[in-house]
């Protein structure tokens, strides 16, 4: 047992026997993470906010069934996608692309760093892309997100999704490429200079 | 081998997840393959720009600011009141807070009786005058006219005396309607948020377990 920084195992073995200190952790450890995952297959703040403590309320009463085969980050991939999936399903038809919650704030100025018009040609392509991804078939747009903005592995994505992981990979290669044809009909054929932090 | 077999490989190698054997043969197929080459460099390009896609700033603040949680259930408090405020509104109801006091008052419940009683009175006086023409006409032209004087201020004062009793007792009546009125009301309005607030109960409990969890997480930062 690594006592200053110990593993998710651990965590949840304690939290588990009744340490609520432990879960603490796990929260403050998984939230951003979480909440940027939810953000970016919702594309609503509000959703974000919602779900990812939807996600948190979730695991802990769930925790006593949890049973550690799976990691627990899997599992509250798995929640809280499972809560995106539902509230889309509620949405379905009632709401579309919002250019609105597109607006970063990228533009800020900064004294060092891209000059203003690399910001003002970042910020159009994050829109740009945020839209593209948004167009994805949400199997696809479930993948994309898991691969390039939490990066995890394709074999932690099959064990969130329960998919082989050859369907995983077939999902994320069809998700490229119509991402690659999409941006491309937009005009995007490179990456910009500025290169964000990713949550 | 087909181009196609190599896909999953080549997605391996893509993500830096593929071991040394597996990028030796993407890499000796792409030799050979212009088309599988050029296909590896634009799912590079792409990649690329997906990175371009930042979070928005208010979803960066919050991400790092789990506590603002809180401001839910204050949020929602704070609409709660401003929808009951706009309901009191056009109900004509007010609500005060004076000198460390609350008050509340639906505005135009008493404003009709007020206004029947006022043209009742108006009546009245307007048939006292009446009377008092109609005397003063029975009265000799020649007569005195400070007798006449006298007679009338007598009249009017007896006027204004019967009509300021029955006005304060109007009065009075009507406040003490308007204060019924204003129990019944409030009664209402308690029961009414009593019952949100058993229907919030859950939500609102739910945000309370998790903030303890928050509070103690920013506390040990």
């Amino acid at each position: 047992m690594n006592g200053m920084n110990p593993t998710d195992e651990e965590l949840v073995a304690r939290a588990q026997d009744g340490d609520a200190s432990a879960f603490d952790v796990l929260v403050r450890r998984w939230e951003r993470k979480i909440r940027g995952a939810i953000y970016r297959i919702m594309r609503s703040d509000d959703d974000a906010l919602d779900l990812c403590q939807e996600t948190f309320l979730k695991a802990y009463r769930g925790l006593g069934s949890f049973k550690q085969e799976a990691r627990f980050s899997s599992w509250l991939y798995q929640i809280a996608l499972n809560l995106c999936r539902d509230r889309l399903r509620r949405k379905r038809g009632k709401t579309w692309v919002s250019l609105e919650d597109l607006d970063d704030a990228s533009g800020a100025p900064r004294n060092t760093g891209p000059s203003a018009l690399d910001l003002i040609e970042a910020r159009d392509l994050s829109r740009t892309v945020a839209v593209a991804v948004a167009a994805l078939p949400e199997d696809q747009r479930e993948v994309i997100v898991l691969k390039e903005y939490q990066g995890l592995t394709f074999l932690e994505i099959a064990e969130v999704l329960g998919l082989p992981m050859s369907t995983v990979k077939t999902r994320l290669y069809r998700g490229l490429g119509q991402l690659k044809d999409q941006l491309e009909r937009q005009g995007v054929r490179s990456a910009t200079v500025v290169r964000p932090q990713q949550a | 081998m087909q181009c196609s077999d190599f896909r999953e490989d080549m997605l391996d190698v893509l993500y830096g997840e593929s071991g040394p054997a597996v990028a030796r043969r993407v890499e000796a197929h792409q030799a050979a393959c212009p088309a599988c080459r050029e296909e590896m460099e634009s799912l590079a390009t792409t990649r690329r720009s997906l990175q371009a896609w930042r979070l928005p700033e208010p979803a960066r603040r919050r991400l790092d600011r789990p506590w603002s949680w809180a401001w839910r259930g204050l949020a929602a408090a704070a609409g709660l009141v401003v929808a009951l405020g706009a309901g009191l509104g056009l109900a004509g109801s007010e609500l005060r807070y004076e000198n460390g006091r609350a008050s509340f008052r639906l505005g135009r419940a008493g404003d009709p009786e007020l206004r029947a009683l006022l043209a009742a009175q108006e009546q009245r006086h307007q048939q006292q005058i009446a009377a008092l023409r109609a005397s003063l006409a029975v009265e000799s032209p020649r007569s005195d006219d400070g007798r006449a004087l006298a007679r009338l201020r007598d009249l009017i004062r007896e006027s204004e005396a019967r009509q300021a009793v029955l006005l304060t007792s109007s009065l009075q009546d009507l406040s003490e309607e308007n204060a019924r009125q204003r129990r019944y009301d409030l009664a209402r309005i308690s029961a009414g948020l009593s019952y949100l607030d058993e229907r919030n109960g859950k939500h609102v409990a739910q945000t309370t377990e998790l903030m303890g969890y928050v509070l103690q997480a920013a506390q040990k930062k």
